[in-house]
């Protein structure tokens, strides 16, 4: 009967071995969760909300994609979570946690980048997080819609005070995915908290005035303008240690 | 029990060679003959595997009108099989809701070789090119979600779809790469120009003059094999008031691109009237007059037209005869193209 256990164990091990492949190896949980954030107050959509500017605004819709999730050790050394896209999205609260397993205990760095490598771009139609149904896929002149902000202003000139930012350009020179490098000083991270600051989309870099510039919908200047500013969004609120 | 375990471990070292491989191999191959003389393909064969039955789900969904918002206004509706896959007689493409779309349909052949779309090149990706017509609302107006749904809740497709990549599963990538692999497999090449090529066929004198002026003429744009260079120029059309259409500058947002448009393929020209981006022109003694006279000179004009196209009216009858060569018969009647055997829509398990 020994022998029976050895087999049923055995089987069991590799049938696991077969499921997780190289992932037997990260071990560690590590969650990160995004925070949308107006200045200091959490963000409710529909509500109402003042720009640096003095526009007033409503956000109905804000999506973005978080891909190249990278880890850092003290000295320097990198794991980065490869060929995973994640489509943040403001109104599902579980799209806006991240749970990742790592192989890196203690870590002084995290990176990943705002938007969707140019590869994926150009690759043909993609699935899961990428996949052009979700909504973030412009059909008509290829590329992914890396961020995307909607709402209401007054100040708006678009019909219905209508606010719309799509924003999306993946070649060399209007590439709008931005690096996001955010220092963590604890070792040992369970939970990483990012607030995510809306007022910097408007205020950054490049200003952007609502009742001058209400709408981005393709690659370019403005889509450049304000990738810049977004990358200014992203900062460490707070760790939890497990 | 020692000889259990041993069979055990064998048996499960044979699985773990064999799992991978039956994932990977899904449906039976089908390889994709270059014709002879022929460039390399642009599409990337090795991530969307030809098989029998992906072709044959492509098939289903060109011809099925469920793809679109009315439940009937197929791929096939702009793209006829008779009309080398244009759309006949129609200047603009309809769309749902009686509604006219901006362009001219293309012929569509010998997709493999072509590496971006539309008249303007906004599509970079034969896999993505479905999207942009389900999803326009002047063309067949429909959410690739609820696309998704209907093809899901299909008493039939979820087997065509386990067939062609294995499981039911039915998503946007598995839809367009059966798409990918039904348009690949529409390659023309087998007209009279081609038989000419492979000493099947000897050319009649207008047909040989025709030819000859061809190459003097045309063939700087128009590149054989292919009948295309691929590259978006303004071969000095008027922009049409209504459409303001500005071709590849709507893509580039480069004025140096304003209304160019990719040279189309003259690949089964003779059926696939009207012409022009916009199908503004019937015949193809319109097209050729408005090279020999109309060429409309701006910025962006292509400098081999500057000083139009000098052409005798003998001329353009022997181009017509060497273009009315460029006509692939066999390509227009194939049933492997035709509107697949079983009915494209499935009205009986609607009413249940």
């Amino acid at each position: 009967m020994n022998s029976l256990k050895n087999i049923v164990f055995i089987t069991a091990l590799f049938l696991q071995t077969v499921a997780f492949g190289q992932s037997a190896k990260r071990t560690f949980c590590v969650k990160l969760v995004f925070h949308t954030m107006i200045g200091n107050q959490p963000l409710a959509l529909d509500s109402n909300y003042t720009t640096l500017f003095g526009d007033t605004f409503s956000i109905t819709k804000f999506k973005y994609y978080i891909s190249h999730i990278s880890f850092f050790t003290a000295d320097g050394k990198e794991e980065t979570i490869t060929d995973n896209y994640f489509l943040i999205d403001e109104g599902d609260s579980s799209s806006k946690i991240i749970t990742l397993q790592i192989a890196t205990k203690a870590f002084t760095q995290l990176r990943f980048l705002i938007g969707v490598d140019s590869a994926k771009n150009v690759g043909g139609v993609q699935t899961g997080a990428l996949d052009p149904a979700n909504g973030m896929f412009w059909t008509w002149n290829s590329g992914y819609i890396m961020a995307k902000l909607e709402g209401k202003s007054p100040q708006s000139k678009a019909p219905f005070g209508n606010i719309t930012y799509h924003v999306g350009g993946f070649s060399a020179k209007e590439n709008v995915a931005r690096v996001i490098s955010l220092h963590v000083n604890q070792n040992m991270k369970s939970e990483i908290n990012i607030n995510v600051d809306l007022n910097k989309w408007f205020n950054g870099p490049h200003p952007i005035k609502i009742s001058n510039e209400s709408f981005c919908m393709s690659s370019g200047k403005m889509a450049m303008e304000i990738a810049d500013n977004y990358a200014n969004m992203f900062s460490i609120k707070s760790i939890s240690l497990p | 029990m020692k000889k259990l375990f041993a069979i055990t471990i064998i048996a499960l070292t044979i699985f773990a060679f064999i799992i991978p491989k039956t994932n990977k191999k899904v449906g039976t191959p089908v390889v994709f003959i270059i014709p002879q003389g022929w460039p390399t393909p642009a599409y990337n064969f090795d991530s969307n595997r030809l098989t029998k039955e992906g072709i044959a789900l492509g098939r289903q969904l060109f011809y099925d009108g469920r793809l679109a918002k009315d439940g009937q206004t197929s791929c096939a509706s702009c793209h006829q099989q008779s009309a080398a896959f244009a759309t006949e007689d129609h200047n603009l493409s309809h769309g749902v809701d009686n509604q006219f779309t901006t362009r001219n349909a293309p012929s569509l052949a010998n997709l493999a070789w072509q590496k971006n779309f539309h008249a303007d090149g906004g599509i970079i990706h034969l896999d993505l090119q479905p999207l942009s017509p389900i999803t326009a609302v002047n063309e067949m107006g429909e959410d690739i979600n609820h696309v998704l749904q209907k093809l899901r809740t299909d008493s039939i497709y979820p087997k065509l779809f386990r067939a062609a990549f294995g499981s039911e599963m039915v998503n946007t990538q598995r839809m367009t790469r059966a798409l990918s692999q039904f348009l690949l497999t529409m390659v023309s090449s087998n007209s009279r120009y081609d038989k000419m090529k492979r000493g099947e066929y000897a050319f009649n004198l207008p047909e040989r003059l025709g030819y000859d002026i061809f190459q003097k003429k045309c063939t700087s744009c128009h590149v054989e094999p292919l009948f295309t260079d691929m590259q978006y120029r303004n071969n000095g059309l008027a922009l049409e008031p209504v459409l303001k259409d500005f071709g590849r500058m709507r893509i580039t947002r480069l004025a140096s691109d304003s209304l160019k448009f990719r040279v189309p393929t003259l690949r089964n020209i003779a059926v696939s009237y009207p012409y022009m981006h916009d199908g503004r022109m019937n015949s193809l003694l319109d097209v050729l007059e408005h090279y020999k006279k109309q060429i409309i000179i701006s910025a962006t004009t292509d400098s081999l037209l500057l000083k139009k196209i000098p052409l005798s009216n003998f001329e353009k009858g022997q181009i017509l005869a060497f273009l009315f060569t460029l006509t692939d018969s066999s390509f227009l009647k194939d049933p492997k193209f035709a509107a697949p055997p079983l009915v494209q829509v499935d009205y009986h398990h609607n009413r249940h």
